[in-house]
């Protein structure tokens, strides 16, 4: 990661950073290679649990695969984004995985993998009325990567009566 | 895949000039009479106008080519290969999203059809304020009737969709007028799949008509190259600097392909700059070029959108049958062009991805309104910006890598307006039988009556971010005006410094249109190359 990017981030980023008493560097990036890296695969994985609660298979089984085909559609959408897009997105991800980041930017006190999706959504919901604009802008990011993502694939159509297109 | 006939591959396998990406390496050195920057709907009028006067042309497109073979109504394979930053470009403050095209056609490719004249209302307004005293309507209309007449704009006669029909039955309840909107279609089989590349080349795009018929005039293409900047001297342009990107067909599976890419210069005569919106400003800012007055890249405009999501009893489908059908411009029409902020309403199709990463929120509340798709209907309202001390648009900047990004305040007079806008909709939907109606905000419900509706919205904060908010038209940042000081391209599109630089896109308005502005674009661009052939090669053309 770029430290001179990542101060880009605003003043906000700045003091999580301050608050975590650390160096950008130690930040681990949220992609890797253009694809989710691990921390990143943390958030979205969570998220994903969250957003798409009521919509994910209920069958335990299935969830689990429903959610790793997410995190593969999300790799896919991440590596059509432009650098700059993908930069953005991988230092947003870094902070939010990030345990300072957590607490301050997601209001999450809980490690994403151990957190209930009641908290979850209830941070979410959290970033979503803020008036942080780092916030709103990362529950954004999060919201609609996660919902396109998920219905990008013909598997995920069923669920809204969607017949696909015409075939000619 | 369409098994249809493909225009576009049979011109490559007649012989068409097409360079970069998978159709092969660029030469380092280019020379030729006129390099065009872009493939859209200003950039394929020129040329072919400029190709037909007997001017040798380049076309320089950053996007891919792809065509009716390619097209499978599938979002995920159409927004990362034919839109501007896989249809996630964004404001700087991230608070629009903006869907614009970046492939052969340019926009055209994947636009709904809607066609318009330019408002007598808009044009009256560029006279008055920007010494535009030649773009009236009595002098416009002969290029907009040529640009009808090549493209087959016509009116669309086909009932519309039940999309469509409840804005036409909503308005009427309320004493609303609504009108059929034409489109530049020919033969269209009404897939309802125009946004994602017509795979039945109906769609009488830049794609399947100008460029084709330039190619076949002996013009050069040039994809997936990238007009970096201009080299300048003694206010001319010397030269174009581009860069040629690897084909993206050799991605593989998620393997990262580093993209190779090869530095080009191409030396013209004259350099037409129809890049689209954004982009060409950016050009120019790239290019160092001369801004004495801190015009360029400012007064870029985006009609913002505001949207009412609603459902029905009945099925909907709004992703079946042609897009965009019906209008109204009663809000438009009913208070003066520099007043509080007037509206059109239009019906956009939906499709998987941009419906479920619209619809708003999570868990139960979001899985009611996924599930309630095939019986959904989203009204959206184009703000008409540009006309008010308090809407003057946003402006382009250069990121640290050199890419381009709009810095768009929205402004309480804006969002007011979309306050109103939301209102109006809501009302529409619910006089035309809606169960419930959502407008698209953080903050709100699914109402379902009219009273808690409209009591709701007076009392939400309408802030960016928290209002959902997006743009398929991007227009301005380099304006055209009647003096130096108020705009970077003359009257007859010359850039006003430089002077072998025309541009001839959608930059060029001085304000939004206030419509859907691909008409716009056309017509007046048409104009503006006839007049170039004339300049650069003392013969008359026109379009076929």
């Amino acid at each position: 990661m770029q430290r001179r990017t990542l101060l880009k981030l605003g003043a906000a980023s700045a003091a999580v950073l301050i608050v975590a008493g650390g160096a950008a560097a130690l930040l681990q990036p949220g992609l890797k290679g253009g694809v989710l890296s691990d921390s990143g695969r943390e958030v979205f994985f969570a998220v994903g649990r969250a957003v798409l609660d009521k919509t994910l298979p209920a069958n335990e089984g299935a969830r689990q695969v429903a959610l790793q085909g997410l995190l593969t559609r999300v790799d896919i959408l991440v590596q059509s984004l432009p650098h700059h897009a993908q930069a953005e997105l991988s230092q947003l991800l870094a902070l939010l995985a990030s345990t300072a980041g957590r607490r301050t930017l997601v209001g999450l006190s809980q490690p994403w993998p151990e957190a209930s999706i009641f908290d979850i959504q209830h941070a979410l919901q959290d970033m979503r009325l803020s008036s942080l604009a780092l916030r709103q802008q990362a529950y954004a990011a999060l919201h609609d990567i996660t919902a396109g993502a998920y219905f990008s694939d013909p598997s995920s159509w069923p669920l809204l009566g969607y017949p696909g297109p015409l075939k000619i | 895949m369409s098994q249809l006939k493909d225009p576009i591959r049979e011109g490559l396998a007649r012989g068409w000039k097409v360079m970069g990406g998978p159709r092969g390496p660029v030469p380092e050195r280019i020379t030729c009479d006129v390099a065009i920057i872009g493939s859209g709907a200003g950039a394929g009028i020129t040329a072919e106008l400029l190709a037909k006067a007997g001017l040798q042309v380049v076309i320089i497109e950053e996007g891919p080519l792809k065509s009716s073979s390619d097209f499978n109504q599938k979002e995920s394979e159409a927004y990362p290969s034919l839109y501007q930053e896989s249809a996630a470009r964004k404001t700087e403050d991230k608070a629009i999203n903006i869907l614009q095209g970046r492939c052969v056609g340019g926009s055209t490719t994947v636009n709904w059809t809607s066609s318009f004249r330019t408002p007598a209302s808009t044009l009256k307004f560029w006279q008055d304020k920007f010494g535009l005293s030649g773009y009236n309507v009595e002098a416009l209309a002969p290029y907009f009737a040529q640009a009808e007449q090549r493209l087959n704009i016509t009116p669309w006669l086909v009932p519309p969709n039940e999309n469509n029909d409840l804005l036409r039955r909503g308005a009427a309840k309320l004493g609303i007028p609504a009108s059929a909107i034409s489109r530049n279609v020919k033969g269209c089989w009404n897939l309802g799949s125009c946004g994602l590349g017509c795979p039945t080349n109906a769609k009488q795009s830049m794609l399947v008509t100008t460029i084709p018929a330039a190619l076949d005039l002996g013009a050069q293409l040039l994809v997936e190259t990238h007009a970096e900047s201009f080299e300048l001297a003694n206010g001319k342009v010397t030269a174009l600097l581009c860069r040629s990107r690897q084909s993206s067909e050799e991605k593989t599976g998620l393997a990262q392909v580093e993209h190779g890419q090869s530095a080009i210069k191409i030396v013209a005569k004259h350099y037409v700059l129809a890049g689209g919106a954004i982009n060409s400003p950016a050009v120019l800012l790239r290019s160092g070029a001369p801004d004495p007055h801190g015009v360029l890249g400012a007064r870029t405009f985006l009609h913002p959108v505001v949207m009412s999501s609603s459902v029905f009893e009945q099925r909907v489908e709004a992703w079946n049958g042609a897009p965009q059908t019906i209008y109204s411009d009663h809000f438009l029409d009913t208070q003066a062009v520099d007043g509080p902020i007037g509206y059109k309403l239009e019906a956009p199709p939906l499709h998987p991805v941009i419906f479920a990463s619209t619809v708003p929120g999570f868990g139960q509340g979001q899985h009611d309104l996924l599930k309630s798709f095939p019986h959904n209907h989203t009204l959206l309202a184009l703000l008409r910006d540009g006309f008010h001390d308090e809407s003057r648009g946003g402006q382009v900047k250069l990121r640290g890598d050199s890419s381009a990004v709009l810095d768009y305040p929205l402004t309480p007079y804006v969002m007011e307006g979309g306050r109103k806008a939301l209102l109006s909709m809501m009302e529409i939907q619910f006089a035309a039988g809606a169960k419930q109606v959502l407008p698209l905000h953080e903050m709100a419900q699914p109402y379902t009556s009219w009273a808690q509706a409209r009591d709701a919205v007076n009392a939400l904060p309408m802030k960016p971010m928290l209002t959902r908010v997006v743009s398929a038209h991007v227009m301005g940042g380099c304006g055209l005006a009647g003096t130096e000081r108020q705009g970077v391209a003359r009257p007859d599109g010359v850039h006003w410094q430089l002077e072998n630089l025309s541009i001839h896109d959608g930059s060029l308005f001085p304000t939004s249109i206030g419509a859907n502005p691909q008409l716009s674009i056309y017509g007046a661009v048409n104009r503006l190359a006839q007049g170039l052939a004339k300049k650069l090669t003392g013969r008359d053309v026109t379009l076929a």
